[in-house]
Parts: C-alpha cells; sequence; structure tokens
C-alpha cells in the first residue's frame, strides 16, 4: 500500500516538474527580452560602452534562437553563460568609468583570450568574499543571529547569482525548510544574476558593517588580490596578538594619562583621585604620559602638584622613560620642572647615564657645576 | 588650554586604545575576514592553475602519483615561437638591466605598484642595485626580463623575470627558473595581463630547455610545496610603533618595549668578521654540507656563492666566524636588504628590513650567530630583522625575540610533483 502511495506521489511530483519546466521556460523566454531591452537602453545612456554591448547583443540572441528546442540542461547552461557575459559587460564597464588613459582598448582585447584567466571582476569578488564571510560566520559562535527571512532571502539571492533563476522542481510541501528555500529561490523569477550579487553584498554589508570596512572595500579598490598575489613575495608585519604575561592592574586616571585625555584625567584629580597614584608596577599617571609622549598631560600634572621623581617598581622616574623613549622635548621639560636627572634605578643607572644623545640638560650636576 | 591640546596629542599617539573591550570581536572578525581572501582567492584562482602543470588540489596525497616532473620536455622545435598576444596599445620588451636607464625605468615601476601589505601602509621599494644583484646571476638569460610597455609612449606597465637556479629536490638536482617581480601597473589591474605574463615567461624558460620553475605567493593557488610564516625582530620599536609596523599593547610601556629590544653594541663571537672574496670556498663547503639535509634546497656553486652571498652594500651581507686559533671558517650568516616605502606616515619615509638569508653554524651555536647578525643589523640602523621559518631557524626566532608576522608565504613548484607538501623545516630554498 506504502507503495501505491509512493507511485502516486511520483507521478503528481513529474507532473509537476512538467508543468513547472514550460512556465520555466517562457519566463525563461521572456527574461531573455528583458535583458536585450536592458542591454539596449544602457547602450544609449552610455556610449562609451557600445562596442561590448553590441557585442553582448548578438551573443544573447545567438543564444535565444534555439529557444524552442532547450532542454533542462542546456537551459542552466546557456543562463550561465548568459551571466558570464553579463559580468564581462560589467566590468569593462568599470573600467570605462574608471576614466583610466591605459584602456583605450576596451573592444580590442576579448578577441585574445590570452587575456582570459585569473581575474574575476569587483561585483564577483566582492560577492565571494560576501558568500565565504556568510559560511564562516555561521560557522563561528561569534556570530550575531541572523533571522529567518534574511536567510531564506540570502539564499535565493545566492541561487540566483550562482545558477539563474530557478528551474529546480518544488520540493514536496512537507519538507517545510526545503520548499522554503526553493520558494524564496523562485520568487526572485529572472533577476539578473550582476543585481542579486549586488543585493547579497548589500545585505551582508548591513548585518556586517564591519565586514564592509575590512573586507568589502578592498575588493572595489580592485589590487588587493593583485598586491597579494598571483605570485611573488608578501610583505608581512607583527600579528597583532591578545596581551599575554602578567596581569597589570591599572586605575583610569593611568589610562586616561596614557591616551592624552587631559579633561577627563582633569575630571579624575577634581574627584579626588591620588594624583600619584600607582599601577602595580608602580607607575604613576606621569610616567603614562611621558611614556606615551603627552607633553599638555605633563604639564597638567605638574600644575597639580605631582611627584616629578616618583619611583616605578624597577626604581625608574619619569625622566628614565624620556630618555629610553628618547623623547627629547618632554626630558628638557622634565628636568626644568624639578626632575633629577642623577636619581639611580634599581640595576643603578641614572637617566644622565641613560641617555645617548648629547642633551645638554641631561648632564650630571655635579660635571656642570665643574 | 589642556582641551585645545587633546587632539593634537591624539594624533601624535599612532594606538589610541579607547575600547579594549571590544578587541577579541573585531580580531575574530579579520580572522574570518582573513580565511575569506583565502578560501576566495582558491577558488577565483584555479580557473587558470587547473589548466597548467602544477600539482592540483585533488591529488594531493594521492601516492599512486609519482615524484618528479608532471610533463615530459617537448622539443624545442614546438615551443611556441611567437610571443603570446598583447592588446594591440601594448607590446612586449627585453628589459637589459645592465643599463642604467632600463633598470631606473623597472625601479619606478615596482616601486610605485608592487606588493603592498593588506593595509596600504607599506610597499617593497628594492632598489637597483638590489635588482640588479637579484636578476644578472651567473647564467642569467636576459630574455627572461620581460617588460611590457605601451607602444606610443613607451611607458613601461608590467614585468615578471625569471632566473636560473639548481634546485635540489630529494636526491634530483633539477635546473629552474625562478620566477619573481610579477607586477602589473595600478591603473592595468583589471586588464587581466599576469596570466599572460605568466604563460610568456613560461614560454621564454621553455625556450632555453628549462621546464620547471620555482615561485613564492602569499596566496594559495595549487598546489604549495611548503607554507612558511614570516617572523619579525624588532630592532627600533619605537620606530616600528610610530609608523605601525607593530603594535604597543595598552598594559605595555614604550619604555620596557625598547628596554626589551636592546642590542649589545658588537658582536660577541671571537672572529666574527665580514665575508671576503677568499672566504668563497670555504662558504660553498659549509653551505652545500649544511643544505644538503633539507628535502628541496638550493643547490649551491663557488661562483653562486660568490655571487649570491658575498657582501654588497645595502644589498646582501655576509658574515663569517673566522676561528682565531685555527683561522679555519666555521660558520656563516646573510641577509639581504630591502626596503619599504612607508606610505602617508608624515615622520618617516622608509622601513629598513633585513631578511635572514642562508645561515650555517657548525662551531657557534646557531643562536649566538644570529644574535650576531641582530647586533650587526642593529649598528646598520636597520628597523626589523625578518626571518622564515625555514631551514632550522625556528630553533632561535622565540628565543632572540622575533614575534610572529601576519605574512604566510607559500613555495611552488612548476611543473614538478611532490607527494606531500613539505614542513618550513625542510626547505632550504629563499626566494628574495
Amino acid at each position: 500500500m506504502g507503495g501505491d502511495w509512493q507511485q502516486l506521489l511520483q507521478s503528481v511530483f513529474i507532473g509537476l516538474i512538467f508543468s513547472f519546466l514550460l512556465a520555466k521556460l517562457i519566463s525563461f523566454v521572456t527574461a531573455f527580452r528583458e535583458e536585450n531591452l536592458s542591454v539596449t537602453r544602457s547602450s544609449n545612456t552610455d556610449a562609451i560602452t557600445q562596442p561590448s554591448n553590441s557585442r553582448h547583443h548578438r551573443k544573447l540572441s545567438v543564444a535565444s534562437e534555439p529557444e524552442s528546442t532547450v532542454s533542462e540542461g542546456e537551459m542552466s547552461e546557456i543562463a550561465s553563460r548568459v551571466s558570464d557575459d553579463n559580468t564581462s559587460v560589467l566590468a569593462e564597464k568599470g573600467s570605462v568609468s574608471a576614466g583610466d588613459a591605459f584602456l583605450d582598448d576596451v573592444a580590442t582585447d576579448d578577441e585574445d583570450d590570452d587575456w582570459e584567466g585569473v581575474e574575476s571582476t569587483e561585483l564577483d569578488e566582492a560577492f565571494s568574499a560576501a558568500t565565504a564571510f556568510v559560511a564562516a560566520s555561521a560557522a563561528d559562535k561569534m556570530a550575531q543571529k541572523v533571522g529567518n527571512d534574511v536567510q531564506l532571502q540570502l539564499y535565493g539571492l545566492y541561487k540566483i547569482a550562482t545558477e539563474g533563476p530557478c528551474s529546480a522542481p518544488p520540493p514536496p510541501a512537507f519538507k517545510m525548510t526545503a520548499r522554503a528555500k526553493w520558494n524564496a529561490w523562485q520568487k526572485l523569477g529572472a533577476m539578473p544574476p550582476e543585481d542579486a550579487m549586488q543585493k547579497y553584498v548589500d545585505i551582508v554589508t548591513e548585518l556586517y558593517p564591519s565586514w564592509a570596512n575590512g573586507g568589502a572595500d578592498k575588493p572595489k579598490g580592485g589590487d588587493s588580490s593583485e598586491s597579494k598575489g598571483p605570485i611573488g613575495p608578501v610583505f608581512s608585519s607583527f600579528m597583532h596578538e591578545e596581551e599575554s604575561g602578567v596581569e597589570l592592574k591599572m586605575d583610569a586616571i593611568h589610562g586616561f594619562a596614557r591616551e592624552g585625555d587631559v579633561a577627563n584625567l582633569l575630571k579624575c584629580i577634581e574627584n579626588g583621585i591620588a594624583v600619584n597614584l600607582k599601577d602595580s608596577e608602580g607607575r604613576t599617571p606621569l610616567h603614562w604620559a611621558v611614556d606615551r609622549g603627552h607633553l599638555p598631560v605633563i604639564e597638567l600634572l605638574y600644575s597639580k602638584n605631582a611627584d616629578m621623581n616618583a619611583k616605578d617598581n624597577e626604581g625608574q622616574t619619569p625622566l628614565h622613560y624620556a630618555v629610553v623613549c628618547d623623547r627629547e622635548d618632554i626630558s628638557e621639560y622634565l628636568v626644568k620642572h624639578d626632575a633629577a636627572v642623577d636619581i639611580k634605578d634599581n640595576d643603578g643607572t641614572s637617566p644622565s647615564e641613560l641617555c645617548e644623545k648629547i642633551w645638554p640638560w641631561m648632564q650630571p650636576r655635579d660635571k656642570v657645576v665643574e | 588650554m589642556g582641551e585645545s591640546n587633546s587632539p593634537a596629542s591624539d594624533l601624535r599617539d599612532p594606538n589610541p586604545d579607547e575600547n579594549p573591550e571590544i578587541k577579541p570581536g573585531e580580531a575574530s572578525i579579520e580572522a574570518i575576514t582573513r580565511r575569506v581572501q583565502e578560501s576566495l582567492t582558491v577558488e577565483n584562482r584555479h580557473k587558470f592553475w587547473e589548466t597548467q602543470p602544477v600539482g592540483q588540489f585533488k591529488d594531493v596525497g594521492d601516492s599512486s602519483l609519482p615524484e618528479g616532473p608532471i610533463e615530459q620536455p617537448t622539443p624545442l622545435s614546438e615551443v611556441k615561437q611567437e610571443p603570446y598576444n598583447l592588446p594591440a596599445l601594448y607590446e612586449w620588451i627585453t628589459c637589459d638591466l645592465a643599463t642604467d636607464e632600463m633598470c631606473g625605468e623597472v625601479y619606478n615601476l615596482l616601486t610605485h605598484n608592487y606588493v603592498e601589505d593588506d593595509e596600504n601602509m607599506f610597499r617593497f621599494n628594492y632598489s637597483k642595485e638590489f635588482l640588479q644583484w637579484a636578476l644578472r646571476p651567473p647564467g642569467h638569460y636576459k630574455s627572461w626580463h620581460i617588460g611590457v610597455r605601451v607602444k606610443s609612449s613607451k611607458k613601461l606597465v608590467a614585468f615578471i623575470t625569471g632566473v636560473p637556479a639548481r634546485v635540489r629536490v630529494r636526491d634530483e638536482v633539477v635546473t629552474m627558473a625562478e620566477v619573481n617581480f610579477l607586477c602589473v601597473h595600478k591603473k592595468l589591474r583589471s586588464k587581466r595581463l599576469a596570466p599572460v605574463m605568466i604563460k610568456e615567461v613560461t614560454r621564454r624558460v621553455h625556450l632555453e630547455n628549462i621546464w620547471q620553475a620555482a615561485y613564492t605567493a602569499g596566496v594559495v593557488i595549487p598546489t604549495p610545496i611548503a607554507t612558511c610564516q614570516y617572523w619579525h625582530r624588532s630592532l627600533n620599536p619605537k620606530k616600528l610603533i610610530d609608523v605601525g609596523f607593530s603594535r604597543l599593547g595598552p598594559r605595555m610601556t614604550m619604555n620596557r618595549t625598547i628596554r626589551l629590544y636592546k642590542l649589545p653594541e658588537s658582536p660577541v663571537t671571537p672572529g666574527f668578521r665580514k665575508m671576503e672574496l677568499r672566504d668563497v670556498p670555504a662558504v660553498t663547503r659549509l653551505l652545500r654540507g649544511y643544505l644538503s639535509q633539507f628535502a628541496v634546497a638550493t643547490d649551491f656553486n663557488e661562483d653562486d656563492v660568490e655571487h649570491w652571498l658575498l657582501p654588497k652594500e645595502n644589498v646582501v651581507d655576509g658574515y663569517v666566524v673566522e676561528s682565531p686559533l685555527t683561522h679555519e671558517v666555521t660558520d656563516f650568516c646573510s641577509f639581504y636588504t630591502l626596503p619599504s616605502s612607508i606610505l602617508g606616515n608624515p615622520t618617516y619615509s622608509t622601513l629598513k628590513a633585513a631578511y635572514s638569508y642562508y645561515n650555517v653554524a657548525t662551531k657557534t651555536p646557531l643562536l649566538q650567530l644570529m644574535n650576531d647578525a641582530l647586533i650587526i643589523a642593529k649598528s646598520k640602523d636597520y628597523d626589523v630583522f625578518n626571518a622564515l621559518d625555514v631551514m632550522e631557524n625556528e630553533s632561535f626566532l622565540k628565543e632572540l625575540k622575533f614575534g610572529p608576522g601576519d605574512g604566510k608565504l607559500h613555495y611552488y613548484l612548476y611543473n614538478y610533483r611532490l607527494r606531500q607538501p613539505i614542513k618550513p623545516s625542510e626547505l632550504g630554498l629563499v626566494l628574495l
């Protein structure tokens, strides 16, 4: 009995597929008409792209000739051919509108398949980056939860962009997820693949603005992949690692001194935070300000009677810091505002001994006296 | 007064760090973007590389395939005799780097259009002397220095090179082309020039009856024989932080960072001195002995050593340890000089980097030898010392305070299959 039921289902299925294919064929043909229309429109508005557009036009009419006999397989093949052609038109438009003195040869380069190869269009790249990003972030737990609707929408756009209009049979209604996906794809009809790509990228950009800042700008520049490849050396700089090691305990006032944030530092002091407050390494706000080179903070701290010769846990004064960090103006300011050049740190070294430069104010006092 | 000053002082600080808590999230987005870039490149590029005789992704680990050449040489008469077609406005030229004029043109193209970091803060700035050194080794072919220029203006807009090298792969010494300096003018990036450049250099290599090549890339294409990582040793930490090459953590002080990377003023190993012409035989012996342990390595003879390792001012530095007692040369270290332009920094315009080249320690501990190399580089005003984790480098990187870089370098062989990728520590080959 179960077998009968299955058989029935199967025949209903085949019927559905058949009628769907027929409908698809019609919509496909309409789609081609629309394509032609839009191409003609764009060549009216944009005279520069005309050579490539008319080529495009030719190819399309060739492709649509055997329309009465297409089978499903051929159909998708044609669809992908059409989408390829669309993207190449898009690429040429892109480069022409870039207003490039080198690119007067739009018409010549396509006759030559030596130019076929590695690079793809900017939109292609942005789209692939976006899809890969979505795949990666779906696998990643940190990813924010994306609503079901949006997921389906992305799915539909993805299918249009990669496979063209939906030509698959609808899955049975009881397969809810599959059916929902199919609907999402099918309802986009004959949307041009590049529109789908663009929409996809837009949605991802909206969902993950930080992705847009980091990744999506680069394909637009057109040279990120080129700068990294295809072959040659690599420019590497330090990997930004999470900080490890001993946990430093510091207060807000140290942070403000470090960042040169005069206003907030002043607020701290006015709220009664000690101006010589030490962090767990014995550093005062003055140490931090000198370390990062913020003279205005140093002036403020001096005016608030900060200890100009405070020692950290290694016995180093702010002047030690200024000398090690090669901060000429700050070391001069410190010396002229009560900092001593001869205080020894725990290694027995004074700022004047540490100083490798010939700065007159750094000479030891007794030497000056002599 | 304090308030009006604060924007200026913000500017002075290259890495204001207002929101330390957000960092982990940002980092993982960055990580994802990086992964994306990697996977992306694989997809985009294998259209071209699948048509080339290179190890294919699908064959990785297939032990039924033999190691060695993928395609046998064809008779020279069957090699395409005409250059590949270029669009009508462009033409191929052969660049004679011996002339200052041509060398200057190539230098200008590369200086403005060659490799940059991901954030476009730095761009390699190979010097003219370096280019002549890198491209004119013993037995080089002028025809392998290939340019593309605009016919009307004669402007050079693209460049690619090969130089001949003997590379030993396991027991087999193979004459190969080392392909490098592929550069397409920024304004022509959309023109798909790279594949035709690669095909043209391949054709010209074939015309010399050479059928294999070695090259590197920052991206994954079919199929790396090894994947290496760059490490960096700060020599001038303050400048590196100021220009954004490295980052000062919010809980770290500049004072401590600078003291951490301090080096003695002169080398500590007795008998450590600059390599001279008379050292060539001894250095060749040392190198041949040392490199024989690696699965894939350069095969140096004395002519090669004289060219590649004898010191040239601001290009390559070589040092030996000569035993004060026996006067025997027992150890050798070297680095090459590759500066980079710093883009858009008001204070600094050039980053001076030393790159570890070939090092052999037989009597002096490698760690001490490399520490002396660092000391020399510091005394010559280099900002950073870079090294790949190839050969035995891993044994000194961490201890000598190298930090991992964000750059991966993949090594490739053209028309030569390895069954399995090798580890960086099995690789004895450094490309420039």
